[in-house]
């Protein structure tokens, strides 16, 4: 028993790394545009599905599929600005809630489209590792590295570069910025196109931690926790959500090993309700997150 | 009440009576007409929050399972007492009792955050009622309740083909009926003037003393009650089950979006518009273009977005009103 709870909650400090990046583009996209990305997880979708057709069709490891995705998720994230976000900046909240929805759906149609609505999956073995209470495959080891190791460039990128200070210029304050000579509609553009491109990206790092594979509707699960992460790093935080996805992964796999020892109930199917249940109460109790993110 | 200030109402009431009597009089039309009919009383229910209070609600379609469970139960557990038709009376009570109670627990957690929240707090509404239903086994877990056994026990063959071919398509008809009357009323009513006050600054209505959230939660409560209604009806007694898998599908929500922001949201005309539209539509692709409904209905949704803000009858009525010799 302490030997199982041990080895989940290793499991859910790795799987929360992954977590923590795949929601660092949803709380940078709402903290520079101040639009809630309501199709998130259908972006982790297109990088899971580019992990999957690097591997199978020309044996690229998920390492190389990392920069592939992230070049395809800059791609994707422009053309979705320049075509939809741009003219929706200063509409009210439905309008974007609403185009950002129906873009989600759009991905996800298309992906189910050409790629069929079945379950897919690749195999990347590379041995495991015996931790005395538990295994850890090596690959698992890699994505909390990697994870770890992007989400540090990410945040050198932002305090270093001329770029990264102007987006954060943004986020503090977008009158200020414009009055500085900040391109704020390039900025936007930026921001929205890096906030894919990580979502992306983190997606070809979460096909190493699913079991059955990937399908065009993984997507939905995902929007949900990353919006969990999200309230709890406080919304409008790229580093908030990255540490908050540990918290998360420690929480989902902590209360799967509590709800698996009831009888009679389905645990996997009940640790997706206590999300739920966890996502209100932070709402509830403190809407600008646990890790004392600004609210407005 | 005066009858002047009812004349859109009156409109949609002989549109539902030619569109009834259309599907009546010509052999083959019920099933298109019953189709259209749904997605016109979907748009009807939906408008009653999303329309009047500018909120969106991404997990409306719970509310629509829970009345759908609401008549599988009270089918499943009554149908030996020989009630006789008297049994869905009780499921449809059972079915807007359980659709209210869910709608004040997410109501009054949900409610209280305002916009890009309310829609986050609601994201997960319909997956987590789900999964809970699934995971601890409830009301059947993930193999749902089926109810055509005990209803032709209780009722006989021929009532039960009658009630699912024919009288839950008319009940889809009254609920749509029924919720566009509600909708006039608030609109013509002081409730009306708080919503538009809301909708268009929430601040601004709170300073000048509406309370903001006592009619946030009125509109909420009475569209999933409708939205109940509808499931109970459309669902349950035509289909005579009731699986998970089916009833919280996430396409129902975009669907009731999609009809609402289509006709114009928070107009009396604008849902039946875009029900009407929706429903033709989807009735030919079905049949086209079998499974691609969303593939199409996604990018249909972001230009009506981008381009028409307002809906169809948003857009017609601004037109209408636009008098250059003013400006």
């Amino acid at each position: 028993m302490f030997d199982q709870l041990a080895g989940n909650l290793l499991f859910g400090i790795v799987l929360g790394a992954v977590y923590g990046l795949a929601t660092m583009g949803l709380s940078l996209i709402f903290g520079v545009l101040k639009i809630v990305n309501v199709g998130h997880g259908q972006f982790i979708m297109i990088g899971a599905y580019t992990a999957f057709w690097m591997f199978t069709l020309y044996k690229i490891s998920p390492l190389g599929s990392l920069f592939i995705a992230f070049i395809i998720g800059l791609a994707v994230g422009l053309i979705i600005f320049y075509t939809i976000i741009k003219r929706l900046t200063g509409a009210p909240e439905l309008t974007t809630l609403l185009a950002t929805f129906a873009t989600g759906i759009f991905i996800e149609e298309l992906a189910k489209f050409f790629w069929g609505p079945d379950y897919r999956g690749y195999n990347w073995d590379l041995g495991r590792v015996d931790l005395g209470f538990t295994l850890l495959s090596y690959s698992k080891i890699y994505a909390l590295l990697l994870s770890i190791a992007i989400a540090f460039l990410i945040y050198l990128w932002f305090q270093k570069t001329k770029l990264g200070m102007a987006i954060r210029a943004v986020v503090e304050d977008r009158q200020g910025a414009m009055v500085c000579g900040i391109d704020v509609q390039k900025v936007y553009a930026l921001s929205f196109a890096l906030g894919i491109a990580l979502t992306v990206t983190s997606g070809v790092l979460v096909t190493l931690f699913v079991p059955v594979g990937i399908n065009p509707y993984m997507g939905h699960e995902y929007t949900l926790k990353a919006f969990v992460i999200a309230v709890l790093g406080g919304l409008f935080s790229p580093w908030g959500a990255f540490y908050a996805g540990f918290i998360f992964g420690l929480l989902e796999n902590g209360s799967y090993t509590v709800l698996s020892s009831i009888p009679g109930v389905e645990p996997f199917s009940l640790t997706r309700t206590v999300t739920f249940l966890v996502l209100l109460l932070i709402l509830l109790i403190k809407p600008d997150g646990l890790l004392g993110g600004k609210n407005k | 009440m005066s009858l002047k200030k009812y004349y859109e109402f009156l409109s949609l009431l002989v549109f539902y009576a030619v569109l009834f009597f259309l599907g009546l009089a010509i052999p083959g039309m019920w099933q298109p007409v019953s189709l259209i009919m749904f997605y016109v009383a979907l748009g009807q229910c939906f408008n009653i929050f999303l329309g009047l209070t500018g909120y969106v609600d991404f997990g409306y379609v719970a509310f629509l399972a829970m009345g759908a469970y609401g008549m599988a139960i009270a089918v499943d557990l009554l149908h030996r007492q020989g009630l006789g038709v008297f049994i869905i009376f009780i499921g449809l009570v059972l079915a807007v009792l359980m659709s209210t109670l869910l709608s004040l627990a997410v109501g009054a957690v949900a409610l209280r955050l305002r916009g890009a929240y309310f829609a986050i707090a609601t994201i997960g509404v319909n997956e987590g009622f789900r999964y809970f239903i699934e995971g601890a086994r409830l009301w059947g877990g993930s193999e749902g309740i089926i109810i055509s056994g005990p209803l032709r026990q209780s009722l006989g063959p021929q009532t039960v083909n009658y009630l699912s071919t024919f009288v839950a398509d008319v009940l889809v008809f009254l609920i749509a009926i029924l919720a566009a009357f509600v909708t006039a009323r608030i609109i013509n009513g002081k409730m009306g003037y708080a919503m538009m006050a809301l909708r268009e600054d929430e601040d601004a209505a709170k300073v000048i003393g509406v309370n903001v959230t006592k009619y946030k939660i009125i509109a909420f409560v009475i569209s999933a009650s409708f939205a109940g209604l509808l499931g109970a009806c459309a669902w349950t007694l035509k289909m005579t089950y009731v699986f998970p898998a089916d009833v919280f599908l996430i396409t129902y929500t975009i669907e009731a979006i999609a009809i609402v922001m289509l006709g114009g949201a928070g107009t009396l005309l604008g849902p039946a518009a875009g029900g009407l539209i929706y429903g033709i539509l989807k009735y030919y692709l079905a049949i086209k273009l079998p499974g691609l409904q969303l593939l199409i209905l996604a990018p249909l949704l972001i230009i009506i977005i981008v381009i028409f803000p307002e809906g169809v009858v948003g857009t017609i009525k601004k037109r209408g009103a636009w008098r250059p010799w003013n400006s």
